[in-house]
Parts: C-alpha cells; sequence; structure tokens
C-alpha cells in the first residue's frame, strides 16, 4: 500500500513555490506592460523609426546671361558606424578609406576606434561614383548618404560678392547668404522604420514630405566684365604693392552692378583656407576716406545753389587757412586763375574749399544725403556699411573744409559710384541693383522689382559737372590716363589720405578713379580703388590705368560704340 | 490482490482496449493536460510563425510544425504504455542517450551558437542529444528512486547514490558541449526527484550543503567563465553595456513592454519584425507573445504553463506507485526549471541562459523531448485512472 504523506505534502510546496514564481513574473509584466509600457514604447519607437533629412538642392546663382556662377552638384557623404565594425575589419577599412577618401589614415583609423558611436562623417563631398566604388567593398559599419555639393564654377570670380556656403548647407556670406531663404528650397522629412538589420522593416507606417529644390537667382553680373574687372584690379594691386583693391562697373541707366570684383579676392572652392579678411565683399563693406573724387558733391551743391558755374573764377593759392588748420593743395603752385572748372579738372583742394563756402553746411551736408552717403545703398548685400557721415551741426571748423574735397567722412566704393551713376544719369539716382531677378517654383524666371528713382540734382546740374569731369580726364587734368581712344570720357581722380587702425592715425593713400562715358551720353559707370599702394599713390597713376582697362572691355563687350562727337573745349584758367 | 499478468500481454492492452472503443481509451487522458499542451504548442507556431515572418524563404514555421505534429504522435504512443514496459526500455534509453551525448563531443558534433550541442544527420536534420537525454534522466532517476523495497517508505541512501550517479554521468558530458542551461535543467531535476521521492531530510540538507560546496569552488577556481558572469551583472542593470552583452535584455524589456496591456496584435509587432530581439524565434518568443499579444498574451502563456505544472503535479500526487510520483514530479521539476528560466530571463529578473521555453520556442529536439515528456504524464495518469476501471 502507498503512503503518500511525505512526497503529497513535498507536491503541495512544489505547487506553491510555483504559484508564488509565476505570480511573480505576472506582477513583472504588469511592471513592464502596464506601468512602464509607455516608456519602452517610446524607446522602442526610437529606436526603430529613423527620421531622415531630405536635403533640397540649392537653386543656382547665374550671372545676367545665364552663365553658372554657383551650381549644386550630387555628391555623397561617407559615415562610420565604428560600433558595427568588426575589430579584424578595422584596419582594413582604415587603409582603404584613407586611400579613397585622400585623408590620412589615423584620421580614419580614430574615428573607427570609437566604438561607442553610431554615426561619424568620414568625408564630405565625395563625388558619387567614387563613393559607389568605396561601397562596393561592402565594409560592415561604412555607409553612403546622397548630399549635395556647391561648386563655384569660377573659383574666385566674383568670390566676395557671391560668398559661399559652410557644413551645414547654408550660405555665410555674400549672395548665398542674403538670398539663403531663396536658394536653399525646403529640406524634405522621411521616417522609416528600421530593424536591427538595418533594412526597412516590412508594413511599417513611414511618413515622406519631399523637399522643395532652391529657386535659382540671376544677378546683373556680367561674367565677362567681372573676370576682366577682377584681372585688371588684381593685377594693379600686385604692382602697386597695395593692401587691397575694389572694381565697380555699373549700368548708368539701371543702376544694376555690372562688375564688383575685389582683389585679393577669395576662392570660393578653396574657402577654408583663405584669411577670413578675404572672405568678404571689400567693394561694400569696405569703408574709406573718399578723396577728391567727392569734390563732385561739393560742385553740385555749389552750382545747384546758383553761386557758382562751371565758368567762375576763382583765384587760387596752393593754401588755405580753414579754422585752426592749413589746407593745401597736393602740388606747390603759385596763386593762379582757375575756372570752376578747372579745379575740378586739376583738383585744387583749395578751390573746392573757396566753392563750398558759397554754400551753407547744412546745404551741403543735404547734398551728400541726397547722394546716398551715411545710408546703405539699398543694393541689399550682406556685410554692406553705410559709411560715416557726421551731421553738419557736429562739424569741426576744419572739417567743413575738409570734408568739401573728402577728407573727414567715409563711403564705400559702392556708395561713390552710386554717385557717379547718378551724374552720368542726368542728376537721377537709381538705386543699385545686384540680384536681376530670381526663378519662381516652377522655374520662371521673376525680375526684381524696378529700383527706386530719385532725381538728386537737376539734368543742367548733372551735365555741368559731366562736362568738368570730362575736363579732368583731358591732357591737363589729373585723369589723363583714363582716357580711351574713340571714347569721350567723364571721371575724376582721387588720392585721399588713409585712416589706418594700425597706426593710429593716417597712413599710407587711399588712390581712386571714378568715371563714365560716353560723357555725353554715358552708358556704363566704373570706379577703381587702391587701398595702400606702395607704387606711387595718385588716384590718376595707380587706379585710372585699371579704370581704362576695365571700361574698355566692357564697352567693347556691351558694344557701346563712341558717341562720334568732340569734347567742347573748356577754359581751365584764365590770364591776369 | 491483483494477479501477476505477463508483459507481453500489457503490450496488446491499447489493441484490446481499442476493440473495446474509443470510450475508455479516451476517458483514460488527463484531457486538461492535454488540451493545455496543445493550446500552448499551436501558439508557439503563431509566435515562431510571426518571428520569421519577414523573411520568406525561412522554413522554420513549417519545420516546427512537423516537429509539434511528431511530438504529438509520440505523446500518443508514449502515454499508451504501460510504466513497466518503458521501464524495461529505461537502461537501454539511458545508453543511447550517453551515446549521444558522447557522439555531439566527437566530430559528428556541430556548434551552434556557441553551444557543441547538435548533432546532424544529412540535410537539414539535426538533432539535439541533450533534449532527449532529459527523458532519459527522468525515467532513469524514477527507475533508482521509484522503486521502494518491500517496507520501504521513501528511497535509501543507495539509491539516491545511484540516481546522483546517473545524473552525474550525462551532466559532465553536457557541461562539456559547453551548456550551462541545460546542466542547470539536469540539476533541478535530480533535486526535485530527490525531494519529491521523500528522501529524508537530513539528505535533502546534505544536498543542499554538497551544492552549496560545488558552487563556492566554482566561483573561487574561476571555473565561471566571464560572458556568464557578466551575464549576472548585465542583470543588475540592463543599460550599462546596451550594445554588448545587455542588449539582449534590453530589447526584450522594450519589445515586452512596448505591447503594453493588449498588444500591438499577432503580426503587427514592429520590434518582432525589426528583429531587435535576438533569437527571438527561440529562447526569446516570450518578448514576441509579450510584443505582439500584450500582457493579455503573455499572462495567459504563462496560466497555461502554469495549468501544465498543476495539472502534472496532480498526476505525481495521484500516481499508484511511487515510480509514477516520482517520474512525474521529475517531468514537472523539468517543465518548471525551464519556464522560470526562461520567461525570468526574459522579463528580465533572471540571468541570460539559453533555454528554451516549452513547448512554445522554436526547436525540433525540444519541442519533441517536452511533448514526449507530457506523454510520460499522461502515462502516469493512466496507471491512476485505471484503478476504479479495474
Amino acid at each position: 500500500m502507498l503512503r503518500l504523506g511525505n512526497p503529497a505534502r513535498r507536491l503541495n510546496a512544489g505547487l506553491a513555490v510555483m504559484a508564488f514564481v509565476l505570480s511573480l513574473f505576472a506582477g513583472r509584466l504588469v511592471q513592464l506592460q502596464g506601468l512602464d509600457s509607455k516608456v519602452l514604447q517610446a524607446k522602442a519607437a526610437q529606436q526603430r523609426v529613423q527620421p531622415e533629412t531630405l536635403p533640397a538642392r540649392r537653386g543656382s546663382i547665374r550671372d545676367v546671361a545665364g552663365h553658372e556662377l554657383a551650381v549644386t552638384a550630387d555628391a555623397r557623404e561617407i559615415y562610420l558606424d565604428p560600433a558595427d565594425v568588426t575589430p579584424a575589419q578595422r584596419d582594413l577599412i582604415a587603409t582603404t578609406l584613407a586611400v579613397e577618401l585622400n585623408r590620412p589614415k589615423e584620421e580614419i583609423a580614430a574615428k573607427l576606434a570609437k566604438t561607442t558611436q553610431r554615426y561619424i562623417v568620414a568625408a564630405r563631398d565625395i563625388e558619387p561614383l567614387r563613393a559607389k566604388k568605396i561601397m562596393s567593398f561592402r565594409f560592415k559599419g561604412v555607409g553612403s548618404r546622397p548630399t549635395y555639393r556647391r561648386e563655384y564654377p569660377g573659383d574666385s570670380l566674383a568670390g566676395g560678392l557671391i560668398g559661399f556656403v559652410g557644413f551645414e548647407g547654408h550660405g555665410l556670406t555674400g549672395i548665398e547668404r542674403a538670398y539663403d531663404k531663396v536658394l536653399a528650397g525646403q529640406d524634405g522629412k522621411q521616417s522609416i522604420e528600421i530593424g536591427r538589420d538595418g533594412q526597412r522593416i516590412p508594413m511599417t507606417s513611414s511618413s515622406h514630405r519631399a523637399p522643395v529644390p532652391g529657386r535659382d537667382v540671376r544677378l546683373t553680373i556680367d561674367r565677362d566684365i567681372q573676370w576682366a574687372a577682377q584681372q585688371a584690379i588684381e593685377r594693379q594691386v600686385r604692382a602697386a604693392s597695395a593692401r587691397s583693391g575694389s572694381v565697380i562697373v555699373m549700368d548708368v541707366r539701371t543702376g544694376q552692378i555690372v562688375a564688383m570684383a575685389n582683389s585679393p579676392e577669395v576662392d570660393l572652392n578653396d574657402w577654408e583656407t583663405t584669411p577670413e579678411e578675404d572672405w568678404g565683399n571689400r567693394a561694400a563693406s569696405e569703408v574709406f576716406e573718399p578723396g577728391s573724387t567727392n569734390k563732385v558733391i561739393t560742385a553740385a551743391a555749389a552750382i545747384e545753389s546758383g553761386a557758382v558755374t562751371p565758368d567762375t573764377v576763382f583765384r587760387v593759392p596752393d593754401h588755405t587757412q580753414c579754422a585752426d588748420r592749413q589746407l593745401k593743395d597736393a602740388h606747390p603752385h603759385s596763386p593762379e586763375n582757375l575756372t570752376f572748372t578747372g579745379v575740378i579738372a586739376e583738383s585744387s583742394n583749395v578751390g573746392t574749399i573757396m566753392a563750398a563756402e558759397k554754400v551753407s553746411s547744412q546745404r551741403l551736408y543735404d547734398m551728400f544725403r541726397s547722394f546716398g552717403f551715411g545710408v546703405k545703398s539699398g543694393a541689399s548685400l550682406p556685410g554692406e556699411e553705410a559709411g560715416l557721415l557726421p551731421r553738419w551741426e557736429t562739424w569741426s571748423g576744419s572739417q567743413r573744409c575738409t570734408i568739401a574735397y573728402g577728407q573727414g567722412i567715409s563711403v564705400t566704393a559702392l556708395q561713390m559710384a552710386s554717385v557717379y551713376q547718378t551724374i552720368a544719369n542726368g542728376g537721377v539716382r537709381v538705386t543699385p541693383s545686384i540680384v536681376a531677378g530670381t526663378t519662381d517654383e516652377h522655374g520662371r524666371f521673376v525680375p526684381a522689382p524696378a529700383p527706386k528713382q530719385t532725381r538728386v540734382i537737376s539734368q543742367r546740374t548733372a551735365q555741368q559737372i559731366a562736362g568738368m569731369l570730362e575736363a579732368a580726364v583731358g591732357h591737363d587734368g589729373t585723369g589723363a590716363a583714363a582716357a580711351i581712344p574713340g571714347y569721350r570720357v567723364a571721371g575724376k581722380t582721387g588720392t585721399a589720405m588713409r585712416y589706418d587702425e594700425k597706426c593710429k592715425g593716417y597712413c599710407g593713400y587711399t588712390a581712386t578713379f571714378v568715371g563714365f562715358t560716353p560723357a555725353d551720353a554715358p552708358r556704363l559707370m566704373a570706379l577703381a580703388v587702391i587701398q595702400d599702394p606702395k607704387n606711387g599713390h595718385f588716384g590718376g597713376m595707380v587706379s585710372a590705368p585699371v579704370f581704362k582697362d576695365v571700361m574698355t572691355f566692357a564697352l567693347k563687350s556691351r558694344k557701346i560704340p563712341p558717341t562720334g562727337t568732340k569734347a567742347p573745349d573748356v577754359v581751365l584758367r584764365t590770364g591776369e | 490482490m491483483t494477479t501477476f499478468r505477463p508483459t507481453p500481454l500489457r503490450l496488446l492492452r491499447p489493441r484490446t482496449q481499442a476493440r473495446r472503443g474509443w470510450v475508455p481509451l479516451l476517458a483514460s487522458l488527463d484531457w486538461g493536460l492535454a488540451a493545455t499542451s496543445a493550446a500552448l504548442s499551436g501558439i508557439g507556431l503563431l509566435l515562431v510563425w510571426s518571428a520569421t515572418r519577414t523573411d520568406p524563404s525561412s522554413t522554420l514555421l513549417q519545420r516546427q510544425a512537423v516537429s509539434v505534429g511528431l511530438g504529438f504522435v509520440l505523446m500518443w504512443l508514449v502515454s499508451r504504455c504501460d510504466l513497466r514496459i518503458l521501464r524495461a526500455y529505461v537502461p537501454v534509453l539511458y545508453l543511447l542517450a550517453l551515446a549521444g551525448l558522447v557522439a555531439v563531443l566527437t566530430p559528428l558534433g556541430r556548434t551552434v551558437n556557441g553551444s557543441h550541442a547538435w548533432i546532424v544527420l544529412g540535410s537539414g536534420l539535426q538533432f539535439q542529444p541533450s533534449e532527449f537525454a532529459k527523458v532519459a534522466l527522468v525515467l532513469a532517476l524514477a527507475m533508482a528512486l521509484g522503486e521502494l523495497r518491500d517496507g520501504e517508505r521513501r528511497p535509501g541512501p543507495g539509491a539516491v547514490f545511484l540516481a546522483l550517479g546517473l545524473a552525474a554521468l550525462p551532466m559532465g558530458l553536457i557541461m562539456l558541449q559547453p551548456d550551462l542551461g541545460t546542466t542547470l535543467v539536469f540539476a533541478a531535476v535530480v533535486a526535485g526527484m530527490v525531494v519529491v521521492s521523500g528522501a529524508p531530510k537530513r539528505w535533502l540538507a546534505g544536498l543542499t550543503a554538497a551544492a552549496g560546496l560545488v558552487l563556492l569552488v566554482v566561483w573561487r577556481l574561476h571555473l565561471i567563465r566571464p560572458y556568464q558572469l557578466q551575464r549576472l551583472m548585465v542583470l543588475t542593470d540592463p543599460d550599462a553595456d546596451p550594445l554588448g552583452v545587455g542588449y539582449n535584455a534590453t530589447q526584450a524589456r522594450i519589445a515586452i513592454g512596448s505591447g503594453g496591456m493588449l498588444g500591438k496584435g499577432l503580426f503587427q509587432g514592429e520590434q518582432t519584425a525589426g528583429h531587435f530581439v535576438p533569437e527571438q524565434h527561440t529562447d526569446f518568443i516570450f518578448t514576441v507573445a509579450g510584443e505582439e499579444l500584450g500582457f493579455l498574451g503573455a499572462a495567459c502563456v504563462i496560466l497555461l504553463m502554469t495549468v501544465v505544472l498543476w495539472r502534472g503535479l496532480r498526476i505525481a500526487a495521484r500516481s499508484a506507485s511511487p515510480y509514477g510520483t516520482v517520474l512525474a514530479g521529475g517531468v514537472v521539476c523539468w517543465l518548471a526549471f525551464q519556464t522560470f528560466v526562461n520567461v525570468g530571463m526574459t522579463v528580465g529578473i533572471l540571468p541570460i541562459t539559453g533555454l528554451p521555453l516549452p513547448f512554445v520556442s522554436y526547436g525540433g529536439s525540444a519541442t519533441i523531448s517536452t511533448l514526449t515528456a507530457v506523454g510520460l504524464l499522461e502515462a502516469v495518469h493512466r496507471t491512476r485512472s485505471r484503478t476504479p476501471l479495474g
């Protein structure tokens, strides 16, 4: 007979133990699936759902004729997933990638050693074909992601103006920055669920928002004239051992900037190696005291007030006392009788001061403002400066005199160019513009709104000043080197003392030439400014040849014929 | 007094019973146990299907279906056997099991997942001798512990030592594979059967002390492998090394937790489809239940396992012979230990040890041997249920 006593009791105990353990499990399930469920669901989604940015293709920047200045090309980003790389493969991967990506092997190896990370960029902007080759090795832990690469076919052509794009895909300088919203487009988004093996999980939901490509920006720049301007300024800056230089060419009637070149210029395809001070667009951002080119504004104020005509004769000594300072002409001379035209043509400071004395300070100040001094030009260029125009009430005794010939105030090259555009355009200032238009979402060209036009001086005054400026380029004028055979050229030299922060005072010069042609029916104006030239420093010697080269090329390129007229004879000086 | 009946007659008995009609035949089964086993196997098939659904070339579901089918056939056959007949074959089975375990260590063996536990019989056909050894062990220990001499109420020292010896041989061979999980199953089965057999308390105390000593030696001599130690450490903080040892634990927790109370629905689990939990069709199949069937489904699986174990204990308690009691107790110990360790590691309260969840996990050898063990329980059940009839 069986006695179940002892075993039965033990079996009962076993049942109790089992019930206890299994209820423990049930409790744990309540914890995981009830209490912690939300947290764990979020964790699950986080590791499964991979949001991905679909980069938008950035729009192109083109010149006025549609030539590409900045384009976006397909590229690949090669990335590493060090956690997925087996230690045995590391060396092989580092060696191979070092060769393919043209990077030091140690750099790749160091990235591969960070095994706690899942995404490290090995190289950006890789050619799709090269990336394809790298992916053909089928290394575990090496991936390729489609991106875009910004390319600048002209390298440094209009570098400061166009600007460049940073690693994040947004414009950092120039038009790239100013028009980033237009160019960048809108990145798309996509989220898909990825399994442990990196494959998409079947039958899972996904979201997709297609990227909106960026729109194109068409500049008013003419690629060829820009190139000529850049060559010319670069050559002269080097020849004169100058610090820097800029050239602006503008269409007189439309205010459109045809060329805007600087030297040194940033190489947009290699901007990282360019010193940061050369990244910008000096023509719009560098502020300097203009010197004699400023005399046209004094002349405009004086003629507009009716106090002076081009034929008014001044007896001009080579120096004059103004408040506490003795101000001189550039070259010593005995007192002579100069017409006002002669004063401008020979760029007499004393004569200009005498003309300015016939106008009130406020009137002079208002004229500067009307010509655009002290405010940004309106061309919406990033980094553009407004210059420095002190209010007339604050002018010191001698400042009133120096401002008349362009010392004691400061402007940008673009502001000064705008002054000469205004004179050339019969006294009507057209806000300078750099963007001709953009494309809309269908790729159709939409022209930029017409720039603002403001009459600054009367047409008669403008023509009189043009005549005086033409005399300045005549053989007795300071700007004779700017003369272009066959064309009537009007222009003005400027040789200003240059304020230098490094020497806390005036050191060196700013040499300028600005003018337009044909003088009797102006089409194009150009400005050349060279900062701190060492070989020669007169605007007529250093900058006038640059003007001549650039303008000669631009006239040919634009097929602008000479007017065929002859410059009228002008009287610069009279006898006793 | 019952008359002695010669063995051959017993062999024929199912047939004679069959002639008498199906009713008594079916009545002799523990239907609760059979139905629960079938339900668990069915759930297992669904979960294996779900776990492998993203790989269209996978034949694991078909293979598991064949295993379940074979298992139920074996279960039926074993349940029809007379225990005394089975007992006659125990030495043969035991030796066959030992031979299988030795064969694994020869070039016939094959390593899967770090464990040298497989024998390959040709294209796609392979089995795990250690799984079948569990059946042999339970039978052999029942023979050693459950056959009391006249007047004995509990097994003597000789019987206990014989049992320990019979268990030690296969355990040693399995340790060599190495397969810590299965070794622990064997240890649990031995311990459980000794307890159920009614061995004196001092023996139990002595055995516990001996086991403790062994653990201490293993610890002191650093016989435990570093990865096993790491698995223990990870238990306390799975996030310490989320991509390494803790990966399984973390992913299992995430998969189960993301199922919530009602689950995402069968075949709807994204974590399962993404194969985030390694071994999700075998050792970690419970995560699939957790994610797709939710707390309701997972608790249901646990409940069904509880029913199996409860029916097993009930059969052990009601067995007509100590042999049946010990045999059934051994089977329950086996299934209980494996369930505890498997579910425990999956829900993150026990260290990770490679043990399948009985009935549910994918695995031919495990499925067939588990269902065979259920057959043993049914056979024990019949010895009791026969009594009122005869």
